[in-house]
């Protein structure tokens, strides 16, 4: 085995040049993701057959195909078929976060089912309308069940952010790629970047954990 | 006054209460007893919306509660509920559980909600717990403080459902005693009850469920000595 980071080291300014792409493709997906996932979450658990009906469609939708051909239809599919252009960048943070909402609302109707019967009971017993009851009685309750999941799928969705290189847009993985086929050192510059996703990634269920002491506290 | 016209519930094929009707006075104590699974929790639910009927009528003070969302909101913020296992919002301390909906309901200041709500945790005795959380509560002093947070809207019904059975034996009779300081200071109390001497003593009515039928309704002297059906007289033989 013989590696050469030596080779590299130039490198890595370029390949750490990707952070902020993959930051800014990731924290935008995360808002998208968190947004549209509770407003299908609302749907859900709401009266309104149309409403849940299409939440449910949604969920299924975009958890039973590859996100890898949900990046594609949007940057290749949609541009054909519409007419629209599309550039990588927005492609990923759509594909990214419009597949992250099917499972975060998945996680905030649970963590929201999984409150007692009985504090629904309560509230309603009390006179509580509906809208007051979710936000004071249950949702507290439920972000305790909430809050570990979704920390759970945004990490995942940091290191799936990876898959955005295949329309070319230039994050870590992307550059760590070419920097790969450049020097012939694949192994080294993907090392760089497995170093970068795992740091990451450890930052976030760090961050994840305390804020999840805080809530119990 | 509750009226309840030939009301009967069925959940999927099981029909759990049959052609029920009943008349309930302002201000009568009514115990509510029967076998496990005879329906009188379904029966009390419907007295305040938790469960809907399939056929028939409740009415309280000749509003019928199921023709509009509106009556049964109504309805709901003047009668309250104890459940078996207290359903405190575990969230908010003593004095928040108590006053949250007479302020989120009945939009009463915070002042004056609190005021009110500190003279009921007085009442059922609990003033060195108003800034505990539920969790650092005994399961007596929890269904104190959730007959407190009924009472805080002011209720002219009181629905208790099993409120000692989930408790240990040493802190029924704690309760007990606030359940019979409310009865017949004018609200109505219709209470789900396993605890005979305790219905004997202070209800005005015995109210006897089997199967969903509504085999008795009589005073507790009658009831307990003399029940008119065989079904009573095996429950009684099996309980006392
Ligand atoms: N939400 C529901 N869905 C389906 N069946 C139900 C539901 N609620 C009650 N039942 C059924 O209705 C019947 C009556 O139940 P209910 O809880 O009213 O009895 P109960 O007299 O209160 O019994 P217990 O003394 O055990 O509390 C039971 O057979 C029960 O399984
Ligand atoms: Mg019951």
């Amino acid at each position: 085995m013989n590696l050469d980071f030596s080779g590299v080291i130039p490198s890595i300014p370029f390949i750490l040049e990707g952070i902020k792409v993959t930051l800014a493709i990731v924290s935008m997906s995360i808002l998208l993701g968190f947004v549209l996932g509770s407003i299908l979450a609302v749907f859900k658990i709401s009266d309104i057959k149309v409403l849940t009906f299409f939440a449910s469609a949604y969920t299924s939708i975009f958890r039973g195909t590859p996100l890898i051909l949900q990046l594609m239809i949007i940057y290749y599919g949609l541009p054909q078929t519409f007419g629209i252009d599309i550039s990588e960048f927005p492609a990923a943070i759509l594909a990214l976060g419009l597949n992250s909402a099917a499972y975060v609302s998945e996680i905030i109707r649970a963590g929201i089912q999984a409150v007692d019967k009985g504090q629904s009971e309560a509230a309603i017993a009390l006179g509580v309308p509906k809208r007051l009851m979710l936000l004071d009685i249950i949702f507290p309750q439920a972000i305790r069940n909430i809050l570990p999941a979704l920390i759970n799928e945004f990490t995942s969705l940091t290191k799936e952010s990876a898959i955005v290189t295949v329309i070319g847009a230039s994050d870590v993985m992307r550059r760590a790629y070419m920097v790969g086929s450049d020097t012939y050192l694949y192994m080294e510059s993907l090392m760089i970047a497995g170093v970068f996703y795992y740091v990451l990634v450890s930052l976030l269920s760090f961050a994840g954990k305390k804020l999840e002491v805080k809530l119990q506290g | 006054m509750i009226q309840i016209n030939n009301l009967s519930k069925s959940f999927k094929n099981n029909t759990v209460l049959k052609d029920i009707s009943l008349k309930i006075n302002q201000g009568e104590v009514v115990a509510l007893i029967g076998p496990s699974g005879s329906g009188k929790s379904t029966l009390l639910r419907h007295v305040n919306g938790l469960e809907t009927p399939s056929n028939g009528q409740v009415q309280v003070d000749g509003v019928n509660i199921f023709e509009s969302d509106k009556n049964l909101q109504d309805i709901r913020s003047s009668v309250g509920m104890v459940f078996q296992h207290f359903n405190l919002f575990p969230h908010m301390n003593v004095l928040q559980n108590v006053s949250y909906a007479p302020i989120k309901v009945r939009k009463l200041s915070k002042e004056l909600a609190e005021k009110k709500a500190l003279e009921l945790i007085e009442k059922v005795g609990l003033s060195d717990h108003i800034k505990k959380n539920p969790a650092q509560l005994s399961g007596g002093q929890k269904q104190r403080v959730a007959i407190a947070r009924a009472l805080a809207m002011e209720p002219k019904i009181m629905l208790f459902d099993e409120p000692t059975s989930a408790l240990d034996p040493e802190m029924v009779k704690e309760v007990l005693d606030v359940i019979k300081s409310l009865a017949h200071t004018g609200v109505t109390m219709l209470i789900v009850t396993h605890e005979m001497n305790f219905a004997k003593e202070v209800a005005d009515r015995i109210i006897f469920l089997e199967e969903g039928i509504l085999l008795e309704d009589s005073n507790p002297v009658e009831f307990f000595n003399n029940p008119k059906t065989d079904r009573a007289k095996e429950f009684l033989a099996k309980i006392l």
